[in-house]
């Protein structure tokens, strides 16, 4: 019998540890995620997770059930990746995120290498992940909120603690930035060279 | 909700994409984007955007974290000084130092001539501490046990202490020590004499070695001049029977 998150919430609440632990095996996979996606270091990421439940089994006197038990669990790890993104800036010395090329994101912003060599160098994988380090926290955050965790807009609102319409411009300018640098790198075929690119075609 | 779509609406074009919208605000949408190529030509291309980030995946981790909330059960080391030792340590502990206590003392006085009452006194105490064992060990225990001790190392140092010497003993000494020069110079003496032999062996035994070498070498000498004629001979021979045929 699988117990609900709020099942196991009460049961840990009252000072059930394992309960508490078939939660974290149940979230810790989105959770670390999630700090993947948002700061881009696996490393950092893990801790960030394993921080998030710490702070969460310790907080759980705390925890009225007013959100869901994930929302909360989310909100912990967001702040805790905010924290990390500070001190990152502070840092005298800017870490890029792990799999990007410093060279590489450097000569994207001149011309680009030919389309076939990207490809051929690197998984889509890698090229999303370069293409999402380069948008701005927000709009980077609201993304993965929607995309890899399935939120509605009013719960990334409340998670950023924005209006509803501040999440819907985020997305919307977010995506803005991925197409046109998933178009530059060849992963999207813009309408511009669809139409100015002279087409071999075959005849039947 | 506007049931009417414009262009530049990015929050509808969002919401339509998103399908987090109510159906009438979705009608306006597909009805608009039938009319205007540049808003369509967005939609598909934000949706195909989305489609390709589907592929990003996180690299695997090793993850399984776990809490534990009891602590008492956790093991730790434990500071030992801190720990109330039990009365049968204790007395353990009292034995083995009283033990070891006497021991040391009877083996200083064990000197030749010093063995007496150092020797079996000491066992009398162990016993009793040992019986004590299982019994809380008291101040009182402690005070006898310390006084006990004490008297055991007046006694030791009382017996233990150096005899005037007599002369008689000084005699035996000059004797002792005469004999033992004695002893010395016979040593010495038999050293000599077993290396001088050594070295006389040696010698005649380097030349009997040398004589069997010059033996054996004329023999080769002789050897090698004896086939040297011969072949010689054999020379002179055949030399002759080839001038005969000539």
């Amino acid at each position: 019998m699988t117990l609900t998150d709020d099942e196991l919430v009460a049961r840990s609440m009252s000072g059930d540890a394992e309960s508490f632990n078939q939660l974290i095996l149940r979230w810790e996979r989105p959770i670390y995620a999630l700090a993947y996606r948002v700061i881009g270091r696996e490393e950092d990421a893990r801790d960030v997770c394993q921080e998030t439940f710490l702070r969460a089994f310790r907080a759980l006197p705390g925890f009225k059930g007013q959100a869901k038990f994930s929302s909360w669990l989310y909100r912990i790890a967001l702040n805790l990746c905010r924290d990390w993104i500070r001190r990152q800036r502070r840092a005298p010395v800017m870490q890029m995120p792990e799999g990007v090329d410093p060279g590489e994101f450097v000569a994207e912003q001149g011309p680009v290498e030919s389309i076939e060599d990207l490809v051929g160098r690197r998984q889509l994988s890698a090229v999303v992940e370069e293409a999402m380090a380069l948008l701005p926290e927000e709009q980077r955050t609201a993304i993965i909120l929607k995309e890899y965790h399935g939120m509605t807009f009013q719960e990334i609102a409340d998670m950023q603690g924005c209006p509803l319409s501040t999440v819907k411009t985020r997305l919307y300018q977010g995506l803005t930035v991925l197409r046109r640098h998933l178009e530059k790198t060849g992963r999207l075929s813009s309408k511009a060279e669809e139409t100015m690119t002279p087409r071999l075609v075959k005849r039947s | 909700m506007s049931e009417i779509f414009t262009c530049g609406d990015h929050g509808a074009l969002v919401s339509y994409l998103y399908d987090e919208c109510a159906p009438a605000e979705r009608r306006a949408v597909l009805a608009h984007a039938a009319i205007c190529s540049a808003c369509a030509e967005e939609l598909a291309a934000l949706g195909a955007t989305r489609e390709q980030l589907a592929a990003w995946t996180p690299p695997d981790a090793q993850l399984g974290f776990r809490v534990v909330s009891d602590t008492s059960n956790v093991l730790r080391p434990s500071r030992w000084w801190q720990t109330p030792m039990p009365a049968w340590a204790q007395a353990a502990a009292a034995a083995l130092i009283f033990t070891t206590g006497i021991t040391l003392g009877a083996l200083r006085g064990t000197t030749p001539g010093n063995r007496g009452p150092a020797g079996p006194a000491p066992q009398q105490p162990i016993a009793t501490t040992v019986a004590a064992a299982g019994a809380p060990v008291t101040r009182a225990d402690l005070a006898a046990l310390e006084q006990r001790l004490r008297s055991e190392l007046v006694r030791a140092q009382t017996v233990s202490q150096p005899v005037a010497a007599t002369p008689a003993d000084a005699r035996v000494l000059e004797r002792v020590q005469a004999m033992i020069d004695e002893s010395e110079q016979r040593q010495r003496r038999e050293l000599a004499f077993r290396t001088t032999e050594m070295v006389r062996d040696f010698d005649a035994q380097r030349n009997d070695d040398l004589a069997r070498i010059e033996r054996t070498l004329g023999q080769m000498d002789g050897t090698t001049g004896a086939e040297v004629v011969q072949q010689r001979q054999m020379l002179n021979y055949l030399m002759r029977v080839s001038q005969r045929g000539q």
